[in-house]
C-alpha cells in the first residue's frame, strides 16, 4: 500500500501504546494545568475574591457548615434572609457545592494544611474544570477514541462557555455541576454499553452528587430516559439497556430523594415523570420480550395487543386522575418559560427579569464558543455516519442543548460540553483522515474501497447492530467535516463518482500539510480568543469594579465593598436593610445584616412588597417599611459614574412585579412620559419622580454640578435643577462614585404627626390649615 | 462606699416627704424676672420636694436649654406666655427638640398670640383666634367673667380626688383627635371664648368652625391637656399662667373654701415630670415550658412561656415597686401581623409579675414578643424581643408513623421475598443447569 510520508517500521506494537498511553497522560495534566490557569486572570487582575450574587451566599452556608458541621447545617434556620419570614437553609439548597468544600476544608487541615475557607471556595472551581476535562475525555473516548477525547478535553478546558461559570471565585453550583454531568453521562454510556450494572450504580451515585449539587439535575433526569426512549422506539432494546437504566433509575432517583429539598418530587412533579414512565415502558418491553421467546408469534400478537391497549388505557387514566387530584404537580411557570419564551415576560416577570433567563443573543454563541459552533454540525452529522448507540445520545444532546441555549442564556452553559464532544469528534475525523500517511490504490477496485472505509471510520465499532454503511452514505456525511480548503477538492472527487462507487484518499502530503496546518491555525486561534475572552469578559467580580485611568493603569472602584462596610460598621446588627433582591445575597455576605429579599427569588409576594416600596411615593411607603422593621434603605446609581446596571434601569421591572400583586397601585404606564419614553428629566412622569427609588437615587445628585446641569451619564439625560426632597428617610451613606446609596428609615414622630408636615415645622413653614377660612376671606 | 450609701438612706429618711421625679430634678422655670414671685407657692413646692430650680428670663441666653445636643434640664416650664418671641433656644421648634430628648414641658398660654401658641397646633390643640379668653357668668360672683371658677374631675388617676374647684383665667382649646392627647381640665359646660381682649367676632365664628366644635363653648374645651409624646417625654399645655399663681391658690371658691389649685398644679407638675402615673419593664423573659433558659429559637408548636416584670415609681420613696396593677396588658407574637395575641394577666402572689404561656404558632419565621401598651396618662410599656421559630430539626420529627405502615410492608416485605427468593434459586440449583452455565460463560 503506498504511503504519503514514511512512518517508522522498527516499533513494537508495545512501544507505541506505551508511549500513547505517556503521551495521553502528560497532555492530560498539560490540559488541567491550563485549564486552571486560565481561570485564575480573576484572582490576578483583582483578587481572591468571591464573586457576583449566589456565589457570596454558596459562601456564606459554606462557612457555616465548615465552623458548625454538616448537621447544624442541615438543621440551618437563616432568621436574617427574607426577613422576617425566614429561610429554612437546610432544606432549600442544593447542599453539593457546599459539602464539596468543607469535605476539601477538612482533609487540608487534616493533613495539617490550614487554608482560609474562601481560598477553598474562590479555587473550587478551577480545580473541577481540571476534573471536568478529565470526564470529558472520558466520555469523548467512549464516542470514538482517546485523540478525539484529548481534543475534547482542550476545547472544555479553555472554552469561555464554560470558564463564564468557573473562574476563579465564581462559587457557584454550576462549577462542579458540568462535571458531574459529564461523569453521569461517561458512566451511563458505559453502563448502557457493556449492559453493567455497575457502571449503572456508578452513574446512579454521580446522579444523585449532581442532585446535591444543581437544579439542573434535571437535565439529566430527562436526557437519560430520552435516549432509552429512543433506543427502544429504533427497535434497538436490548438487555445490555434494560440493566444499565433499570440499576441507574432505581438506585438514582431513591438516592436523590435523600436530598432534603428534592424529597418527593421525583414520584410527584412532572418533570420527573418522563424518567418513571421509561422505567415503566423498559419493564414492561422487557416482559414482552421474555414472553415472546415462550409462546408462538400468533399468541404474542394477540397478547401484546391486548397487553397495549389495557396498558395505555390504565396509565393514561391513571396520571388523569393524579395530575387531577394533585398528586402530580403541575409543571412549573420556569419550565414552560422554555418552550414559550414569551411566557415568563407576561405571567413571571420576576423570571424574566434575570439578565441570564433571557434568550440568547447569536453573537454570543461565537464569543462563548468561537469556531467549535461550526465544527460542531460536522461532530453530529460524523456520529450519524455510525450511529452507534452512544452517538444517538451525542445526536439528543445537541438538539435538546441547542434548544435550550437558544431559549435561556445560562443555558449556554449545557451546551458547551456537547459542542466541545461534537466539534472534537469532528476534527479528530478531519485529523485522522490527512494525517493517515496511507493513500488508495488507483488500479485495483477492491482494496482501496476496503482502504477508504477505514480511513473513513478509524474506529468501527464492534456492534453488531450498527449498520453498515455504504460508500455513498459516507461521501454524503463526509464533506462538513473537512474544512473549506479541502472543499473544492471533495466536491470534485463526489462529482467524479457519481455514477460508480469510486476509490477515495488522498494523495501525497502538500493536500495532508495543508489542511492540518488550516486546522492547526484554527486551533491557535481557537486559544488566544479564549483567553482574551476570559481575561477581558469573564474575570471581572462584578463586586469590584475596574476602570482605566489616562495613562492605562488599571483603576479600581471599590464602591460596593465600601457601602457593605459602612453597614458592618455603623449600623446595629439587627437592623434590616431593604434593597432590591440582587443585591440580598451580598449584603448577607459582606455587611452581615438581615434584608427583605435576596437572590433566592422563592417568594414574589415579598419581593413585590419592595417593588411596591420603591415605586411608591414615600407616604405609601412608609407603613410598609415600618411594618418590615426596615431601617435601611440601599439602592445602586450608577449615574454620577456611568455604571448602567444601577436600580432606575431596574426599576421598570421593580414596577412589573409589583403590579402583578397590587395591579390597582402600581400601574407600569404611569412611569413613562405621555409619548411612552422612560425618562428621569424634566419630562418625567410624576408617578416616576415621586417614586421612592427616583427620589433615592436623584436627591441631592443637583447639588453635585454646582448649579450647572446635572447630567445623568447611564441614560444620557438631563436632571432638573431642584432635585427631589425626602421626608421620611434620612441619608446616612453614600459611597465615593455614588454607586451606593444608604438611606435611613425615619423612626415614627415622636408627636404622632406624619413626617411630612414635621419637616415642614421643622423647617419653620407655616402649618396650613384646613380650608374654610380661606372661603370666608374670598367673600370678603 | 457603703458608708456613703447608708449615709444615703439616712438622708433619705430625714427627708421623707421629699418626692422626686424619676427623671431628674434639674427644673429650668422661664419666666419675667419680675412676675417670678407670683408664683412662689408652686414653686416653693418644688423646692420642698427636692427639685433643684433655675431661673431665666425669657429674651436671655444662658443657661441655654440644650447645649451639645444634651439637654440641660430635667425639665422646663414655661411662663411667659406672653412674651412674643422667646430667646433663640426657645423657639417652637427647639421645644420639639427638648421633648425628643425626653425633657419635660410645662406651657403656659395666653390670649396672645405667639410663637409658642403657634406650637400648640403640632400638638393637635386649636387655640381660638388670639384676644378671646374663656369667660364665664355662672356662678355669680364679683371677679371678672374672665376669672373663672372650674370644677375638678372627682376622679382622674393624675389628680387627688374631690378636689376643690380651681381658679382658672385664660384661653381655652379644642382638643384634635390626636391619640396622644391626655385631656386633664376640662372648661365648666357654661363657658365659653369671647372675643373681649381684643379679639374679633369674625375671626372666633372662623375658627369655630376650624375647631370642628360648633362655638368655641362648652365642656368640650379644654383648659388644661397633658401630651405624651411616643418616646415618653410629657408636656402639659396650660391655657393660662395664673392658675398657678400665689393670688389664685389663696382665693376662695365659696367663703371657707379655698380653691384647688396649690394642689391642682402639684398634681400636673407631679404627672408632667413623671412622679406620678410613671410604670416601666424591669424585664421579659422568655422559655419553653418546664426549662428555664430563654432560647434564641424556637420549634413551631413549643408550648412557650412569656414573663414580664413591671414596677411602678413611687415618688415618696424615690423607688420602683412591682406593680400587679394592670389588667388589660396583652401580649402580641408578631409576624408582619400578631399571630397570637392574649391577656398578659399578673400572677398571683407574685407582685410585679405577669406571665402567660401559649403555642407558638405552626409557622416558621422571625417573630418578635410585642407589649405594647398604651393608656392616657400612664407611661407607654413597648417592649419587643425577636426570636426566631424554626421548623423541627430533620431528627425532630416522630420516627415511626401508623400512616406509614403501608411503606414498612412494602420495605418488609420485598426484603423478605428477596432472601427468599435467592435462597430457593440457590437450593434448586441443579448440577445441570450449573454446567450450562459454566459453558456460556466460558
Amino acid at each position: 500500500m503506498p504511503e504519503a510520508y514514511p512512518l517508522p517500521s522498527n516499533l513494537s506494537s508495545a512501544t507505541v501504546t506505551n508511549t500513547a498511553s505517556l503521551l495521553r497522560i502528560v497532555t492530560l495534566a498539560l490540559i488541567s494545568g491550563a485549564a486552571i490557569a486560565s481561570r485564575l486572570f480573576a484572582v490576578i487582575n483583582f483578587e481572591s475574591i468571591i464573586h457576583e450574587f449566589d456565589p457570596w451566599f454558596n459562601y456564606r452556608a459554606t462557612r457555616v457548615l465548615a465552623t458548625k458541621g454538616f448537621y447544624e447545617f442541615w438543621n440551618w434556620f437563616d432568621p436574617t434572609a427574607w426577613y422576617p419570614l425566614g429561610r429554612v437553609v437546610g432544606g432549600t439548597v442544593y447542599p453539593g457545592l457546599m459539602a464539596t468544600s468543607g469535605v476539601i476544608y477538612n482533609l487540608l487541615h487534616a493533613l495539617n494544611l490550614p487554608v482560609d475557607i474562601r481560598n477553598v471556595c474562590v479555587l473550587l472551581a478551577p480545580g473541577f474544570s481540571a476534573l471536568t476535562a478529565w470526564a470529558t475525555y472520558m466520555f469523548t473516548k467512549e464516542m470514538k477514541d482517546p485523540s478525539a477525547g484529548l481534543l475534547a478535553a482542550a476545547f472544555i478546558g479553555i472554552v469561555p462557555g464554560y470558564i463564564s461559570r468557573s473562574v476563579a471565585g465564581s462559587y457557584d453550583n454550576e462549577a462542579i455541576a458540568i462535571f458531574l454531568l459529564m461523569f453521569t453521562f461517561y458512566c451511563w454510556i458505559k453502563a448502557l454499553k457493556q449492559g453493567s450494572a455497575l457502571f449503572g450504580t456508578v452513574a446512579a451515585v454521580f446522579y444523585f452528587y449532581m442532585v446535591a449539587a444543581w437544579g439542573g439535575y434535571v437535565f439529566i433526569t430527562n436526557m437519560i430516559p430520552l435516549h432509552a426512549l429512543v433506543l427502544i422506539l429504533m427497535g434497538r432494546f436490548s438487555n445490555r439497556l434494560y440493566a444499565a437504566y433499570s440499576s441507574w433509575y432505581a438506585i438514582g432517583t431513591l438516592a436523590s430523594m435523600q436530598v432534603p429539598f428534592v424529597g418527593f418530587q421525583p414520584v410527584k412533579t412532572s418533570e420527573h415523570m418522563a424518567a418513571l414512565a421509561v422505567f415503566g415502558l423498559l419493564q414492561i418491553v422487557a416482559f414482552a420480550q421474555l414472553v415472546r421467546s415462550h409462546v408462538s408469534s400468533q399468541q404474542f400478537q394477540k397478547l401484546l395487543f391486548i397487553g397495549v391497549v389495557a396498558i395505555g388505557i390504565l396509565g393514561a387514566a391513571a396520571f388523569g386522575i393524579m395530575t387531577l387530584k394533585g398528586w402530580i404537580a403541575p409543571w412549573t411557570g420556569r419550565f414552560y418559560s422554555l418552550w414559550d419564551t414569551g411566557y415568563a415576560k407576561k405571567y413571571i416577570p420576576i423570571i424574566a427579569s434575570v439578565s441570564e433567563h433571557q434568550p440568547t443573543a447569536w453573537p454570543s454563541f461565537f464569543m462563548d464558543l468561537q469556531f467549535l459552533i461550526f465544527l460542531f454540525p460536522a461532530g453530529v452529522v460524523v456520529c450519524f455516519r455510525q450511529l452507534r448507540d452512544e452517538h444517538l445520545f451525542v445526536i439528543i444532546y445537541a438538539v435538546m442543548a441547542s434548544y435550550f441555549a437558544g431559549v435561556m442564556v445560562r443555558l449556554m452553559l449545557t451546551l458547551t460540553p456537547v459542542v466541545c464532544v461534537a466539534s472534537a469528534v469532528a476534527l479528530s475525523t478531519l485529523l485522522d483522515t490527512y494525517i493517515d500517511p496511507t493513500e488508495p490504490e488507483i488500479n485495483d477496485d477492491t482494496v482501496s474501497e476496503s482502504g477508504a472505509s477505514t480511513a473513513s471510520a478509524p474506529a468501527p465499532g464492534a456492534n453488531g447492530t450498527s449498520h453498515p454503511t455504504t460508500p455513498k452514505k459516507t461521501k454524503k456525511a463526509v464533506p462538513p467535516p473537512q474544512s473549506t480548503s479541502a472543499l473544492g477538492q471533495i466536491i470534485a472527487a463526489s462529482r467524479s463518482s457519481n455514477n460508480k462507487p469510486r476509490p477515495k484518499g488522498i494523495f501525497g502530503a502538500d493536500t495532508r500539510l495543508m489542511v492540518v496546518f488550516n486546522a492547526m491555525c484554527l486551533l491557535a486561534f481557537f486559544v488566544f480568543h479564549c483567553t482574551w475572552v476570559t481575561s477581558s469578559a469573564y474575570s471581572s467580580p462584578s463586586v469590584v469594579l475596574a476602570s482605566t485611568n489616562p495613562d492605562g493603569s488599571q483603576h479600581i472602584i471599590d464602591d460596593f465593598r465600601e457601602a457593605y462596610y459602612w453597614l458592618r460598621q455603623n449600623t446595629q446588627e439587627d437592623s434590616v436593610v431593604l434593597s432590591w433582591w440582587d443585591y440580598g445575597y451580598q449584603i448577607a455576605g459582606m455587611a452581615d445584616r438581615p434584608t427583605l429579599v435576596d437572590n433566592n427569588t422563592w417568594n414574589n409576594t415579598h419581593i413585590a412588597t419592595v417593588g411596591k416600596v420603591m415605586a411608591s411615593s414615600e407616604e405609601v411607603a412608609y407603613p410598609i417599611l415600618r411594618k418590615h422593621d426596615v431601617q435601611y434603605i440601599l439602592v445602586i446609581f450608577g449615574g454620577l459614574l456611568g455604571y448602567s446596571g444601577d436600580d432606575i434601569n431596574k426599576f421598570l421591572w421593580m414596577v412589573r412585579i409589583a403590579q402583578g400583586i397590587w395591579p390597582d397601585e402600581v400601574q407600569e404606564p404611569s412611569f413613562f412620559t405621555p409619548r411612552g419614553e422612560y425618562k428621569v428629566d424634566d419630562q418625567a412622569s410624576p408617578t416616576m419622580r415621586n417614586s421612592m427609588m427616583y427620589k433615592m437615587s436623584y436627591y441631592r445628585f443637583a447639588e453635585l454640578f454646582g448649579g450647572n446641569a446635572a447630567t445623568d451619564r447611564v441614560r444620557q439625560q438631563q436632571l432638573p435643577k431642584v432635585g427631589p426632597t425626602l421626608d421620611y428617610v434620612d441619608e446616612a451613606f453614600t459611597s465615593e462614585n455614588w454607586i451606593v446609596r444608604i438611606y435611613e428609615v425615619k423612626k415614627e414622630d415622636p408627636l404622632g404627626r406624619d413626617h411630612k408636615s414635621a419637616n415642614a415645622f421643622s423647617q419653620g413653614k407655616k402649618r396650613k390649615r384646613t380650608k374654610p377660612a380661606q372661603r370666608r376671606r374670598a367673600i370678603l | 462606699m457603703l458608708l456613703f450609701r447608708s449615709l444615703l438612706c439616712a438622708i433619705g429618711l430625714a427627708g421623707v416627704v421629699y418626692a422626686k421625679s424619676s427623671k431628674g430634678d434639674s427644673v429650668l422655670v422661664v419666666v419675667e424676672p419680675k412676675q417670678q414671685d407670683n408664683y412662689s407657692i408652686f414653686f416653693n413646692g418644688l423646692r420642698e420636694q427636692g427639685y433643684d430650680i433655675t431661673f431665666r428670663a425669657p429674651k436671655a441666653e444662658t443657661p441655654a436649654v440644650i447645649e451639645f445636643d444634651a439637654p440641660s434640664f430635667a425639665h422646663v416650664i414655661l411662663f411667659a406666655p406672653d412674651t412674643k418671641i422667646l430667646a433663640k433656644d426657645l423657639t417652637p421648634q427647639s421645644v420639639v427638640d427638648l421633648l425628643s430628648h425626653n425633657t419635660n414641658v410645662i406651657v403656659a398660654l395666653s390670649s396672645k398670640q405667639t410663637a409658642i401658641s403657634t406650637l400648640a397646633a403640632e400638638f393637635s390643640l386649636v387655640l381660638p383666634p388670639p384676644g378671646s379668653p374663656l369667660m364665664s357668668y355662672f356662678p355669680e360672683r364679683t371677679d371678672p367673667a374672665t376669672v373663672v371658677p372650674v370644677p375638678v374631675p372627682a376622679s382622674h388617676p393624675m389628680l387627688t380626688p374631690n378636689l376643690p374647684p380651681v381658679w382658672f383665667s385664660g384661653v381655652p382649646h379644642s382638643l384634635g383627635n390626636n391619640p396622644l392627647l391626655v385631656p386633664i381640665l376640662r372648661a365648666p359646660s357654661e363657658s365659653f371664648a369671647a372675643e373681649i381682649d381684643g379679639g374679633s367676632a369674625d375671626a372666633l365664628v372662623d375658627a369655630a368652625e376650624r375647631g370642628g366644635e360648633g362655638l368655641w363653648a362648652g365642656s368640650q374645651l379644654g383648659l388644661v391637656t397633658g401630651f405624651q409624646t411616643l418616646n415618653g417625654a410629657r408636656i402639659t399645655w396650660v391655657g393660662g399662667v395664673d392658675i398657678f399663681s400665689d393670688e389664685f391658690a389663696n382665693k376662695e371658691v365659696v367663703k371657707g373654701l379655698k380653691s384647688g389649685n396649690e394642689q391642682f398644679v402639684r398634681d400636673i407638675s407631679a404627672w408632667t415630670f413623671h412622679e406620678s402615673m410613671v410604670l416601666r419593664i424591669d424585664e421579659t423573659t422568655h422559655h419553653r415550658v418546664n426549662s428555664t433558659t430563654p432560647l434564641e429559637q424556637y420549634t413551631t408548636n413549643d408550648q412557650i412561656v412569656y414573663e414580664a416584670r413591671i414596677s411602678s415609681y413611687d415618688p415618696k420613696t424615690t423607688t420602683w415597686v412591682p406593680y400587679s396593677g394592670l389588667k388589660d396588658l396583652q401580649l402580641e407574637f408578631t409576624m408582619l401581623d400578631p399571630h397570637i395575641r392574649t391577656a398578659l394577666l399578673p400572677v398571683k402572689g407574685q407582685p410585679g409579675k405577669y406571665s402567660v404561656t401559649f403555642r407558638a404558632p405552626d409557622r416558621h419565621g422571625v417573630f418578635k414578643f410585642v407589649i405594647n401598651y398604651k393608656r392616657k396618662g400612664l407611661t407607654y410599656l413597648q417592649s419587643s424581643t425577636t426570636v426566631a421559630v424554626v421548623p423541627p430539626r430533620h431528627d425532630g420529627y416522630p420516627r415511626f408513623l401508623s400512616a406509614a405502615w403501608p411503606y414498612y410492608t412494602g420495605a418488609i416485605s420485598t426484603s423478605i421475598a428477596f432472601f427468599l427468593f435467592s435462597a430457593i434459586w440457590l437450593a434448586a440449583d441443579s448440577r445441570d443447569q450449573k454446567k450450562g452455565k459454566g459453558h456460556k460463560s466460558e
